[in-house]
């Protein structure tokens, strides 16, 4: 029977596409695990970069003095969006660029004009099918291979654009990881900083340890926030990074399952279909040699 | 008598984590000594500097540090940078060709341009790298 055939055909089908995403679940497991001993290795760097600036921060004076905390009134709003470069990776991207495109929508509903930053294929695309101006691309190094000297490379951009002037506030929309099964599209604001209190504000807390500065609090200061931001802004690429595996590993995972599942089902009916034509065969060839004898 | 705990941290890894007789470094507006009960101090380290270890048993390590900063606090020093690796870790070959790369961006520059602070900061961080890595080399036998 024809029948027979086809389905030979698509259980081989199924089979190598259980391969396939098996192998793509391997991989991504790996990557994954890799991404999270470099966050590892990271933590102890920002929480002493962390530790610092805020020991320092009830040193420095007035406003005045730090123009990365002053927010000003605004006009214009950078986005950095951080989504992957590739896709089979679950809802992973959907979810950051629907948070995107929420925001987009409410920016706009106050009037706002948006720049838009990009790291990842994806969300360059997303954008660009929508018509969207994209201010800078960074393409090289990829997300994957993205080093510190990347998120250096990202900040500075970022910093550049508040500090002259182009957008009055800086937003990172990423995907923050919380747990191996859960990602939360984030859209955290990065510039002006207020994450951390600064002059009279920052007075009250522990911190009145008597510390020797030199040169002195706030040429230490400034020369440290770059640091901290590029701290920022590369956690955020690392949570991107690793949610982004974790969930290529469980689509992945999905996709194996229900591939195995289905080749089970097929070949269960492939057999039920062979054996009834041996049968028919069989009666055939009985029929036959009782109809001559 | 009071002990001085070290601890080097980058983005990349931590690479000391321990106790040591003392340390050297090169802050921006000069060298500082670290002994055992120092006063608290802050201070941001060159953009590119050595540091010298003195470990418990008198022995001398040198390390490459770049764009950081230092903390000293309850005998603890903290130094926190963006590069830092011993002198036997440094690739002479890689640093040769950073060398090579940082003056070649420099002949082309405006002399008051960021990039211009850039490529000399790059160029200072590979030669600096390479006068560790060949004094290390020359007195390697004499130690």
């Amino acid at each position: 029977m024809a029948n027979l055939k086809e389905l030979r055909g698509r259980i081989k089908s199924v089979a190598s596409i259980a391969q396939i995403t098996r192998a793509m679940e391997m991989v991504a497991s790996m990557k994954l695990r890799k991404v999270q001993a470099k966050a590892q290795s990271f933590h102890p760097y920002v929480d002493e970069i962390r530790h610092m600036i805020e020991a320092l921060a009830g040193k420095v004076g007035g406003d005045g003095e730090v123009p990365l905390f002053q927010a000003r009134e605004v006009n214009t709003v950078g986005l950095l969006v951080i989504t992957s470069d590739r896709g089979l990776c679950g809802s992973y991207n959907s979810y950051v660029l629907a948070l995107l495109r929420r925001t987009i929508d409410e920016l706009k509903a106050q009037g706002k004009q948006i720049k838009f930053w990009v790291y990842g294929r994806k969300g360059y695309a997303w954008l660009q099918r929508r018509g969207f101006a994209v201010e800078r691309f960074f393409v090289e190094p990829p997300l994957d291979k993205a080093d510190f000297g990347a998120a250096k490379m990202v900040g500075q951009a970022m910093v550049e654009a508040f500090t002259s002037g182009a957008c009055d506030q800086v937003r990172l929309v990423y995907t923050r990881f919380q747990s191996m099964i859960k990602f939360v599209p984030t859209d955290a604001q990065f510039l002006p900083i207020q994450s951390i209190p600064v002059g009279q504000a920052a007075k009250a807390d522990q911190y009145e340890l008597d510390f020797l500065m030199e040169p002195d609090a706030t040429t230490i200061f400034n020369r440290l926030l770059p640091r901290y931001l590029e701290t920022v802004v590369f956690d955020a690429m690392l949570q991107s990074l690793t949610s982004e595996h974790a969930s290529r590993r469980m689509a992945m995972k999905g996709a194996t399952d229900a591939a195995v599942r289905m080749n089970k089902g097929l070949k269960k009916v492939y057999n039920r279909a062979r054996q009834e034509n041996i049968t028919k065969e069989l009666l055939d060839i009985v029929g036959g040699a009782s109809a001559v004898s | 008598m009071a002990e001085l705990h070290l601890r080097i941290v980058t983005p990349d890894r931590t690479i000391v984590d321990r106790k040591v007789a003392g340390v050297r470094f090169q802050g921006v507006d000069g060298g500082y000594g670290i002994l055992p009960n120092h006063a608290p101090l802050m201070t941001a380290i060159s953009t590119a500097g050595a540091a010298e270890i003195t470990e418990l048993d008198g022995k001398k390590n040198e390390l490459f540090v770049s764009d950081g900063f230092a903390q000293v606090h309850d005998n603890v020093l903290t130094l926190v940078c963006e590069a830092g690796e011993f002198v036997h870790e440094i690739d002479l070959e890689r640093v040769k060709a950073a060398e090579a790369r940082a003056r070649q961006k420099l002949a082309g520059l405006d002399r008051v341009s960021t990039e211009f602070l850039l490529a000399e900061a790059s160029l200072r961080k590979a030669m600096m790298r390479e006068m560790l890595a060949r004094r290390v080399a020359g007195s390697g036998s004499l130690r």
